[in-house]
């Protein structure tokens, strides 16, 4: 065979692989030129008769050439494979997908975790009280004699048997510090419960209480720990200040402001033009709070602190109305999803 | 309270601007609420001109003003016909504003004229007394433009919110020395002397000591009861107060200038000319002078003539004896009472007062006197009080001021960095006597400062004067330790993280609600549910009970969902429940609640419409249930007279109750005005707590299978009344060899299948721990098993 003949058989394969169009012809193609019968394997078998020289240079060429065509057929086949899938079906893919819609965790418990998680970080566990209190662990307990004006600060629900909803998680403090002796670090989410409803209240809402007691716990360290709470719930350059203020409970007593989050301090309808949002109370717990729960104030001291959850979350959600927490209406909830 | 900052500058050096001195107090611990300007609240109160007068006929006595603001003219009446003419530049106010007398402005017709508001007096301007002259200024005066721009005006108030503990701020002077002891800037304490007076003796009798430490009193002769000067109707106007006379005004004055509220008797009104400070007796009754007849019990404190009370101590003065018209001899009164007492009457009356406010809050036993004395000296100036007589101080146990030690290593400590002992003593010696004592300081309040007992106090005074915001921030050095959470805690967490990933939304709902919601549920008697906890003073019928049921609350969820525009929701609530005990404690277990409500699949192209149904509510429960761990059981037809029977489970764990899943029933949620339909499910997770700690303490972890399973199929034709339920029982209770899992793959109804009768396709698993099972030993067993369902159900291979 000349170099030509092995030349035109070369190109009249490749030409022939071109051209096919589907498996079944190209499983043909194959047959013909590789099956037993086919033509390079023929080819190949008489190679015997020829001299050696010609038998090495047409052995070779025929065996590159059964490569080539190897590999082109597996190429073929690749890309009529793809050709049937890569075809467009007629579906419709901007059809909407089946929905499987997860649900969502109320917002209000959804800041609760993110709290309670904030200060589990810090070694805070979690307590919990009774929602039904009594006159003594809701406000005599925590310096708060029935004569004391203060009272006035908690319009009270009462229940005919002469028990009260608690107006504050509190209660829970002393409860957790008859438990369990110091050194302690707790925060004690919960519902509570006051006389009170417009925009701005509800009779009932939701409070997040912390207590930490040590030796040697100061003022200081409860700026530090606040600030750092601040910090990582409203973001990390959210600016705080601390104002005297008066709880019978804790002396001295502090409330936090932070940097209104919607004017960024300028002052705006929000802040009532001050550019601070109140945040929480806080203090160095009482020593009257101290002798209640059976602490010995000359040994231990801490700090304790108190804030709405929904104050928090209209903050953090920019929502102005706290009805929408309990309307539960779908859309509203979605919205934590 | 209102502070003017002009009436503070009496007392205080003020350095600053308005708005500073506001940052200053807030920032000590005096929250200034607001910086407002009395006059601009007043509204549009501005310049006219007067561009045309005429006389109609009509209006006889009434002069009719075209005048113009600059942008606009209108027409004002007045009455003050010889001071208007045209060119003259006047004071007026537009409807919708308010004037100092505390009148609001309206527009007005008099017959067919219209008044576009009215000209403005000095007196309704709050300039000066002067009512029946008209204010006017040059005639260059731009119209338009405010009246006290023009007079530059400035009044600035602060609104400050007092914490219950600092009665003494209650006041400009107390005020001006909070300012003081922030500042340092130069106080002025005022003094008064008492002065020549007559004799006046066995007056004043105090019966009861534990309710009045002193008594002082005196009696002026010679009042003219009138309108007060200008500067005090001012004043307590800018204070938010309305002048009455002058008696009356100057108690009240000199009660915001120094805190100490007061009394002024119609001395000649007094039986017997007597005042006995005592216990009121049960029952007796004071005509009050708001005109309220209040009866008494015995735990009030009143002043008494020889023979009735005449005064709620404290709280308010009696009608019959109080100063009017015509008063020529009074008897004033400055008190200090016991706090407790008068809060207590106070709170069982609901009657709070000025006076009362402050004497709760406790006002200083050392300005009592000067309260008195000044009222006396504006009495004379300013009532014509000629004759006064000496003053009668009852003091049975004058105030004895605590002495407090707090050591220099305490304030430290407690506040976390140190402060050196002259700063604390400086900071101190602002609010008391301070003397330096063994490594501390010995500290004795001013007497106003009633609020100063106990060495934390002390260290409070300290930091906020030092300034809170610069002491540093610090994080506490403490000893570690961990605790494990409340396993209560971890169970909800777990639950909602369960449902919310099933698609359910978490709500929450109040913990009180109207009892007719629990009527609604029609509850058999007996039905511990049926006993609720009342609250004792709802804010109204409809959350006036505790709940006992979380289900009443979903419901209410569904309706409020439905009526704006949602056609399907999954929803549950976790929250307690509330239970009377014997203890006057509630019993409050945790409940969750699981709510479906409408649509399942709704206007979605690939799904034709359809309602929830029970199997929707069965599946999730059972994948909680699942994924919790427990076996709980849904025993078919739930015992709740709610639920729709057949559409119902109790819900049990072994033999316990712990729940209820079902439809409820229409005439239910016709209640809560509901048409939909709505499944509810709710389960007593205080019963789940002990077996859910058990069951995740030993998990059983499944690993993937070592050799093949295989399966059989039957599908045989059973009566139509019979439960798949009974067939897996009865398969479970053979206990087959190898049997890993069966299931019903198709029940199917109607023909070939005779009436009465279905067609069910049951498919089996089989599988061995140890080898791959050959083909004969399942068709054995297999065969047998068919066999037994067959006999057992009489039914018959299809």
């Amino acid at each position: 065979m000349t170099s030509s003949e092995l030349e035109n058989l070369r190109k009249g394969a490749l030409e022939e692989l071109s051209k096919i169009e589907s498996l079944s012809e190209l499983e043909g193609f194959k047959v013909k030129f590789l099956g037993k019968k086919g033509v390079i394997t023929q080819k190949l078998k008489s190679l015997k008769s020829l001299p050696l020289e010609e038998k090495r240079q047409v052995g070779s060429f025929l065996n590159r050439l059964k490569e080539e065509l190897l590999r082109g057929i597996q190429n073929k086949e690749k890309e009529l494979l793809f050709k049937e899938e890569d075809r467009d079906l007629g579906i419709d893919l901007t059809l909407p997908g089946r929905k499987r819609a997860i649900g969502a965790i109320h917002p209000l418990n959804v800041v609760i975790n993110e709290l309670c998680e904030i200060f589990g970080r810090l070694g805070f566990s979690i307590a919990t009280g009774p929602e039904v209190e009594t006159e003594y662990y809701n406000f005599t307990a925590l310096n708060i004699p029935d004569w004391h004006p203060a009272r006035d600060m908690q319009a009270t629900f009462y229940l005919k048997n002469g028990a009260i909803l608690r107006t504050h998680t509190s209660p829970i403090q002393i409860r957790t510090m008859l438990k369990k002796k110091p050194p302690l670090r707790i925060v004690a989410p919960g519902k509570v419960y006051r006389y009170d409803a417009d925009v701005r209240h509800s009779p009932m809402f939701h409070q997040i209480e912390g207590l930490m007691v040590d030796k040697r716990v100061s003022f200081a360290d409860l700026k530090g720990i606040l600030t750092y709470f601040a910090q990582e719930t409203f973001g990390e350059g959210t600016r705080v200040r601390f104002r005297p203020s008066y709880f019978p409970f804790t002396e001295p007593s502090v409330e936090m402001d932070i940097g209104c989050v919607i004017c960024g301090g300028k002052g705006c309808r929000v802040c009532s033009h001050t550019g601070w949002l109140e945040i929480l109370g806080a203090g160095m717990v009482h020593p009257e709070v101290f002798k209640a729960a059976g602490y010995d104030p000359s040994e231990w001291q801490g700090f304790a602190f108190g804030m709405g959850i929904e104050r928090i979350a209209m903050i953090k959600y920019g929502i102005d109305d706290i009805r929408l927490f309990f309307e539960n209406h779908r859309n509203f909830l979605q919205s934590f999803k | 309270m209102r502070v003017p900052l002009s009436w503070l500058k009496e007392f205080i050096d003020v350095k600053a601007s308005a708005e500073e001195v506001a940052e200053i107090l807030t920032m000590g611990g005096i929250e200034v609420e607001e910086v407002f300007d009395p006059y601009e609240e007043l509204g549009e109160l501005i310049t006219v001109k007067v561009l045309e007068v005429s006389f109609p006929e009509k209006l006889k006595e009434l002069a009719l003003c075209r005048v113009t603001d600059g942008r606009q003219e209108f027409t004002l009446l007045t009455t003050a016909k010889d001071q208007v003419a045209p060119g003259l530049v006047l004071g007026a106010v537009k409807p919708g504003s308010m004037v100092f007398s505390g009148e609001k402005v309206e527009e007005k017709v008099v017959k067919g004229f219209k008044s576009y508001g009215m000209f403005l007096s000095p007196y309704e301007a709050g300039l000066g007394l002067e009512k029946d002259k008209l204010l006017s200024f040059p005639p260059d005066t731009p119209p338009g433009v405010s009246i006290y721009e023009v007079l530059k005006v400035v009044e600035p108030v602060l609104e400050l919110a007092i914490t219950p503990n600092r009665g003494d701020a209650l006041s400009i002077l107390g005020a001006a020395r909070e300012l003081y002891a922030l500042t340092k800037w130069e106080l002025r304490e005022p003094s008064f002397e008492e002065g020549e007076g007559f004799e006046l003796n066995e007056v004043v009798k105090i019966e009861d000591e534990d309710g009045c430490f002193r008594y002082t009193g005196r009696l002026l002769k010679g009042i003219e009861v009138r309108e007060s000067p200008f500067y005090i109707q001012k004043r307590l106007w800018l204070c938010g107060q309305r002048p009455i006379n002058n008696v009356v005004d100057i108690t009240n004055y000199v009660m915001l200038e120094l805190g100490q509220p007061l009394h002024a008797f119609d001395w000649e009104t007094l039986e017997g000319r007597k005042i006995i400070v005592r216990k009121a007796r049960e029952g007796e009754k004071l005509l009050m002078l708001d005109g309220v007849v209040r009866e008494l019990s015995s735990e009030d404190l009143v002043i008494a003539d020889a023979k009735r009370p005449v005064a709620l101590a404290g709280i308010m003065g009696g009608e019959e004896t109080g100063v009017r018209e015509g008063t020529k001899e009074v008897f004033l009164e400055a008190a200090w009472f016991n706090p407790k007492r008068i809060r207590r009457t106070s709170q069982r009356l609901k009657v709070s007062t000025d006076s009362s406010y402050r004497f709760e809050r406790c006002v200083d036993p050392e300005g009592v006197l000067k309260g008195l004395l000044r009222a006396c000296e504006l009495l004379k100036k300013e009532a014509g009080a000629k004759e006064v007589s000496r003053v009668i101080d009852v003091y049975p146990r004058p105030y004895k001021a605590p002495k407090i030690y707090v050591s220099f290593e305490r304030v430290n400590q407690y506040l976390g960095f140190e402060l050196n002992k002259e700063e604390v003593k400086e900071y101190l010696s602002r609010v008391g006597k301070v003397k330096e004592e063994k490594e501390g300081v010995e500290f004795i309040p001013f007497s106003y400062r009633q609020d100063l007992k106990i060495p934390e106090d002390l260290i409070e005074e300290i930091a906020r004067i030092y300034g809170y915001e610069k002491i540093p921030t610090t994080f506490p050095v403490a000893e570690l330790y961990a605790e494990a959470p409340l396993f209560e805690i971890k169970v909800l967490q777990k639950v909602r993280e369960i449902l919310s990933g099933l698609g359910f939304y978490e709500v929450v709902n109040y913990s009180f609600i109207d009892p007719s919601w629990i009527e609604a549920l029609m509850l058999k008697d007996g039905d511990r549910r049926l006993k609720v906890l009342e609250l004792a003073n709802p804010l109204s019928v409809n959350q006036s009970v505790m709940r006992t049921s979380l289900v009443p609350g979903l419901i209410e969820t569904a309706r409020i969902n439905y009526f704006r525009e949602v056609s399907g929701l999954k929803a549950f609530e976790l929250g307690k429940v509330f239970f009377p005990t014997d203890d006057v404690l509630a019993y409050e277990p945790y409940h969750l609640g699981i709510l479906m409500m409408g649509y399942r699949d709704k206007d979605e192209w690939y799904a034709e419409d359809a309602r929830f149904d029970i199997f929707d509510l069965k599946g999730v429960l059972e994948e909680l249930f699942s994924a919790l761990k427990l076996e709980v059981e849904l025993r078919p037809y739930s015992e709740e007279p709610f639920l729709k029977r057949g559409l119902s489970f109790d819900l049990y764990l072994g033999e316990k109750k712990v729940g209820f899943a079902g439809g409820v029933k229409n005439l239910v949620l016709k209640a809560f005005d509901l048409k939909e339909v709505v499944f509810v499910a709710e389960v007593d997770l205080e019963a789940l707590l002990e077996p859910l700690k058990d069951a995740w303490e030993k998990v059983e972890v499944k690993k993937p299978p070592k050799y093949p399973s295989t399966f059989r199929d039957v599908t045989c034709i059973v009566k139509k009344e019979l439960k798949i339920g009974e067939i897996f029982k009865y398969i479970k209770s053979l206990e087959v060899p190898w049997l890993e899992e069966v299931k019903c793959i198709k029940i199917y109804e109607g023909p070939p299948i005779p009436e009465g009768e279905k067609s069910i396709s049951l498919r089996f698993w089989y599988r061995a721990k140890d080898r791959t099972l050959k083909d004969e030993e399942v068709n054995q067993v297999q065969e047998e098993l068919a066999r037994k369902i067959f006999e057992h159900f009489g039914a018959r291979p299809r």
